[in-house]
């Protein structure tokens, strides 16, 4: 199996931040429709695609969301003012380059301050290089967002792209059913909404579909760079299967299926524990009467940043280990 | 038999997510007293005890303790971790340990001999990734036995106390489950009417999960919740509870108003010691999930007082434990005796 | 409009049975259908014609503070129910429990302050309220641990069609609901007086469960910080610019094209809108879109100033405007198919 490069940039290009996922659920739609037995989009946006069957209900979790900014203001002079949408700090987004669904661009620039040390969201602002007021008001409103302008780029073995979170999850769900194997397994596809504000996509798919196993699949961070985290996950080292982080304990006879299933199938994996952060798996288990989750995740370098690092290789052991779910 | 209960259970290990390890000894001392058993699918144990009408009342003690996981494994035997719950990382300090991995291994927490640590550093308070487990063995040796996502607990034996109290790990909230035991034994001889479900829930500690799939299990017309809260001790504010005199009776928005006003009437009635907790927003018990769980669950929450929470060397008197179970009993009693949606109208 | 009835009870969240005794006996008078469920929460229905299931929220309860100690001078010790401020609390007059027993929230005389202590806000444990109780024993006659307390603070209409008064968060969109209701526009929809919104959206969760609806509709108070030395860009709302639509916050990403909708009904009729212009705080709307399969949501809000205080301070144009910008949207619901 190759990485479909094309794919993977096609993604990670798309403009859809959280609560504004049309275009890539567009997208998504388009690759899958003729893979499909089944194609719906709930009431907040979550895209599910089914392959029926009459035995388990698997429910495979992607979110399609990305991290951005909103706007919460156009001034006088036309520079805007903006909020978070998902987890970003304010000193990672000094100078840099968005893009807005319109295309049109924008730098983040603050307001000059004494001390770097307290910056904060209010002092910062989009400069989105018009000096005719008209031109901004016209073309920028309060509720707009945008999302890192970067470029998607490739070496023999990585790639670096924005929104590899979660896109690199979308992938690998296509991947999977565009290469699904022969069971009697009812199988859920869910492409969901809102992840990077709290889950909210996936809690509403759990409830609908009810499933009887779910696993997200979703990158995770890796203790491999200088200095950083203290865990174990490395680029390369292959799918990692999760173990707990604050959203999710993952269920011990899901731990052991997922372990079993890489040694039978010589998936190359390793465990992860993350001692922060959570996955669409956390919103889903604690639905109903409960669903035995757990999460095969993407080791991934600088998440949330505009140049997130994959391994193509862990995503080739992650699709292998995702197919062998679904006829287990 | 709550004495022989508690040193048994605590005796044994209950990290949340991994409860089911010793279940049986809940099975072992709930089944007498009940007619089924189920399970929900996050871990968390249902016995049910028939009634004669239709109403459902839900017990909810959290059967989960807070634990340790094994983050990496490092060269000479020492193991990185992390903490599942909220741990104080200075408890953890000079510990004896036990990992559960292929086998159970013992190693024990040190802290960097003081010689060497600079006096500033001393002052700083300490974070879970500055201790390691040392389990004298060697890292090949090690790599066998235990691997990344195992657990473990600090070695503590339950330990009696002057009267009747009692310490040790995991009372927070062995004790809830202990009152439970002494409802069951209770309405075994007075009878009742009402279905009683007693909810062993699973990860309490990690964010009351299992209760929230229990009571959706369950679907209960209302719910007992049964935890530990502060005991007081001479560095906590006075209107702390008191080991000794009683459940702290839990007055706030999660809690319904009438059902409590119910409970305390009883109390009164019937003489049965209890004290006030005035709870305002979360409460951090199972409450949280249970009161808005599917069309909502009226609750009331009572606390056992427990000293040194989330240490290995929680205190609780077993007196309480006796008394807030005899009291539930009763007041399951006086419900079954009335008419209960007239209680619960607003 | 019905604020100053409604500001002037007491409904600290989960005890709201002042508020929801007076609303369901507006109700009644009305002869609006109604039911209170499990948790305290009045779910009301507006027969008419019916597209779709929508939801139109407010919630009864209001910030304030709960007894939580009686100590041996009779002095109260107490705690905040919800976020509030505690810079707000020197110096108030409150109403301790069912029979409303007068209090006052005492200070240290500015003469025994240390230097340190001039200015600074005391924290809530080291406040008490004095009701002038001569012992322990005379106030445990009078008041018990977990009775509420309020803050005393009348309404009033002042300045350029201003009004002033405790709990505009949220019983601005209570009045509001009622007038709606009282209207008996021929649209289907479930009015719901939520309990406990701000100790974390309780009732909100458990109403949107029962109702499942298609579309919900959030009345709030909200921020609104258009002071001096607030620069337009930090002050979320500004006083008399029509109702507030909310883009985004905590709780909730509003789904845009229903925002864009609520703004594009207001533009028609000729109804003054802002845009809320913080992402920062939450309501009800993040319980009852996240229920079940999920629902559309938007949330239209009143501007308050000094919210979570006993002074809240609204305009009165903002929220007649907003709830005929809520009657157009309920209307626009009726005729589309």
């Amino acid at each position: 199996m190759e990485f479909n490069s094309e794919l993977m940039k096609k993604f990670s290009n798309c403009f859809s931040p959280s609560g504004r996922e049309n275009n890539i659920r567009n997208l998504i739609k388009e690759e899958i429709k003729d893979y499909v037995d089944e194609l719906t989009t709930d009431p907040l946006g979550n895209l599910i695609a089914r392959k029926k069957g009459n035995g388990k209900k698997i429910l495979f979790s992607a979110h399609m969301d990305q991290i951005g900014l909103i706007i919460t203001h156009v001034d006088e002079k036309g520079f805007l003012r903006f909020s978070n949408v998902g987890g970003l700090h304010p000193k990672e987004l000094l100078g840099l380059r968005m893009i807005f669904d319109n295309n049109l661009e924008g730098v983040i620039c603050s307001e000059e301050l004494k001390d770097k040390e307290k910056l904060t969201m209010s002092k910062l602002y989009l400069d989105v290089a018009s000096t005719s007021v008209d031109f901004v008001k016209n073309n920028f409103q309060i509720g707009d967002m945008c999302v890192f302008k970067s470029e998607y780029y490739e070496t023999e073995d990585c790639v670096i792209c924005k929104a590899a979170d979660d896109r690199i999850g979308c992938y690998i769900l296509i991947e999977a059913l565009k290469n699904h194997p022969a069971t009697d397994n009812d199988i859920y596809y869910v492409f969901s909404v809102q992840e990077e504000v709290g889950c909210r996509g996936a809690k509403t798919a759990g409830y609908g579909i009810n499933p009887d196993i779910a696993i997200a699949l979703d990158v995770t961070a890796t203790g491999d760079s200088p200095d950083g985290i203290k865990m174990d996950v490395k680029l390369g080292g292959g799918a990692a299967i999760k173990l707990m982080d604050k959203s999710l304990i993952t269920h011990p006879q899901v731990k052991e299926l997922l372990t079993n299933l890489s040694i039978e199938n010589n998936i190359k994996y390793q465990y992860e524990v993350l001692e922060f952060g959570g996955t669409d798996s956390g919103a889903i288990h604690m639905t109903r009467t409960g669903v035995p989750s757990g999460v095969i995740s993407i080791p991934t370098r600088n998440i949330h940043s505009s140049g997130e690092i994959f391994n193509k290789n862990d995503v080739l052991e992650c699709i292998k280990l995702t197919i062998s779910i679904t006829k287990s | 038999m709550i004495k022989n209960f508690l040193f048994e259970v605590c005796s044994n290990h209950y990290v949340s997510g991994y409860e089911h390890t010793n279940g049986n000894i809940l099975k072992k001392y709930f089944q007498p007293y009940t007619d089924s058993f189920e399970e929900d699918n996050i871990g968390s144990y249902i016995f049910k005890s028939t009634g004669t009408n239709s109403t459902k009342i839900m017990l909810a003690a959290h059967s989960d303790e807070i634990g340790l996981m094994i983050t990496s494994i490092l060269d000479n035997g020492f193991l990185r971790f992390t903490s599942v719950g909220g741990i104080n990382a200075a408890s953890l300090v000079a510990q004896d340990i036990i990992i559960y991995g292929k086998e159970s291994i013992f190693g024990v927490i040190g802290i960097k001999p003081p010689h060497l640590t600079p006096e500033e550093e001393r002052e700083k308070p300490l974070k879970t990734k500055d201790l390691f487990i040392d389990t004298g063995l060697s890292k090949k040796e090690l790599e066998k036995k235990v691997s990344i996502g195992d657990i473990a607990v600090i070695k503590r034996q339950p330990l009696a106390l002057q009267n009747s109290i009692i310490s040790s790990r995991q009372l927070d909230d062995k004790a809830g489950i202990a009152v439970m035991l002494v409802v069951a034994h209770e309405l075994k001889k007075i009878s009742h009417n009402s279905n009683i479900y007693y909810a062993a829930t699973a990860q309490e500690e990690t964010g009351c999960r299992g209760s929230a799939t229990a009571s959706y299990k369950i679907n209960p017309d209302i719910g007992i919740v049964l935890d530990v809260g502060f005991g007081l001790t001479p560095d906590m504010p006075p209107e702390t509870a008191s080991l000794g005199k009683g459940p702290a009776v839990a007055i706030g928005g999660r809690f319904n108003p009438k059902l409590t006003k119910k409970f305390i009437e009883v109390c009164k009635q019937y003489n049965y010691e209890f004290q006030y907790e005035a709870s305002p927003s979360s409460s951090g018990t199972d409450t949280e999930s249970l009161q808005i769980n599917r069309e909502g669950i009226p609750c009331i929450l009572l606390s056992i007082p427990l000293r040194y929470m989330h240490t290995s060397v929680e205190t609780i008197d077993l007196k309480d434990i006796e008394t807030t179970g005899k009291a539930i009993a009763r007041f399951i009693n006086e419900i079954d005796n009335s008419d209960l949606e007239e209680i619960l109208c607003f | 409009m019905f604020l100053k009835e409604l500001t002037e009870l007491s409904g600290v969240s989960g005890c709201e049975y002042e508020v929801r005794n007076y609303i369901k006996l507006k109700l009644n008078e009305i002869g609006c259908e109604n039911y209170v469920d499990k948790l305290g929460n009045i779910i009301a229905h507006n027969k008419g014609k019916k597209n779709k299931t929508i939801m139109v929220a407010a919630h009864m309860d209001e910030v304030g503070l709960i007894v939580s100690h009686i100590d041996s001078n009779g002095f109260i010790k107490f705690q905040a129910v919800g976020g509030i401020d505690q810079r707000v609390l020197n110096s108030k007059v409150v109403e301790v429990g069912e029979c409303k027993i007068p209090g006052v929230i005492g200070s240290k005389a500015i003469h025994l302050m240390s230097a340190d202590e001039k200015g600074k806000a005391l924290p809530i444990d080291k406040l008490y309220i004095d009701i002038g109780s001569n012992s322990k024993a005379e106030t445990e006659k009078l008041v018990s641990i977990g009775d509420y307390v309020t803050f005393k603070s009348d309404y009033v209409e002042f300045g350029d069609n201003m009004i002033k008064a405790k709990a505009l968060d949220d019983r601005a969109g209570c009045s509001a609901i009622i007038e709606l209701l009282s209207m008996k526009l021929d649209v289907d929809f479930y009015a719901v007086f939520t309990v406990m919104e701000e100790v974390g959206l309780r009732g909100a969760y458990t109403a949107a469960y029962a109702l499942e609806p298609d579309l919900g509709i959030v009345i709030e108070g909200t921020v609104c910080a258009d002071m001096p030395e607030i620069e337009d860009h930090s002050n979320s709302t500004s006083i008399n610019n029509g109702p507030a639509i909310s883009i985004m916050d905590k709780s909730t990403v509003y789904d845009i094209d229903e925002v864009r909708r609520v703004a594009k009904v207001a533009e028609n009729n000729n109804i003054p809108y802002q845009f809320r212009k913080s992402s920062s705080g939450g309501n009800d709307a993040g319980a009852i879109h996240k229920t079940k399969n999920g629902s559309k949501v938007v949330a239209l809000a009143v501007p308050c100033r000094y919210i979570h205080s006993s002074v809240n301070v609204a305009s009165k144009n903002d929220y007649n405007n907003l709830v005929t910008l809520v009657k157009m949207i309920l209307l626009e619901e009726n005729k589309e198919q």
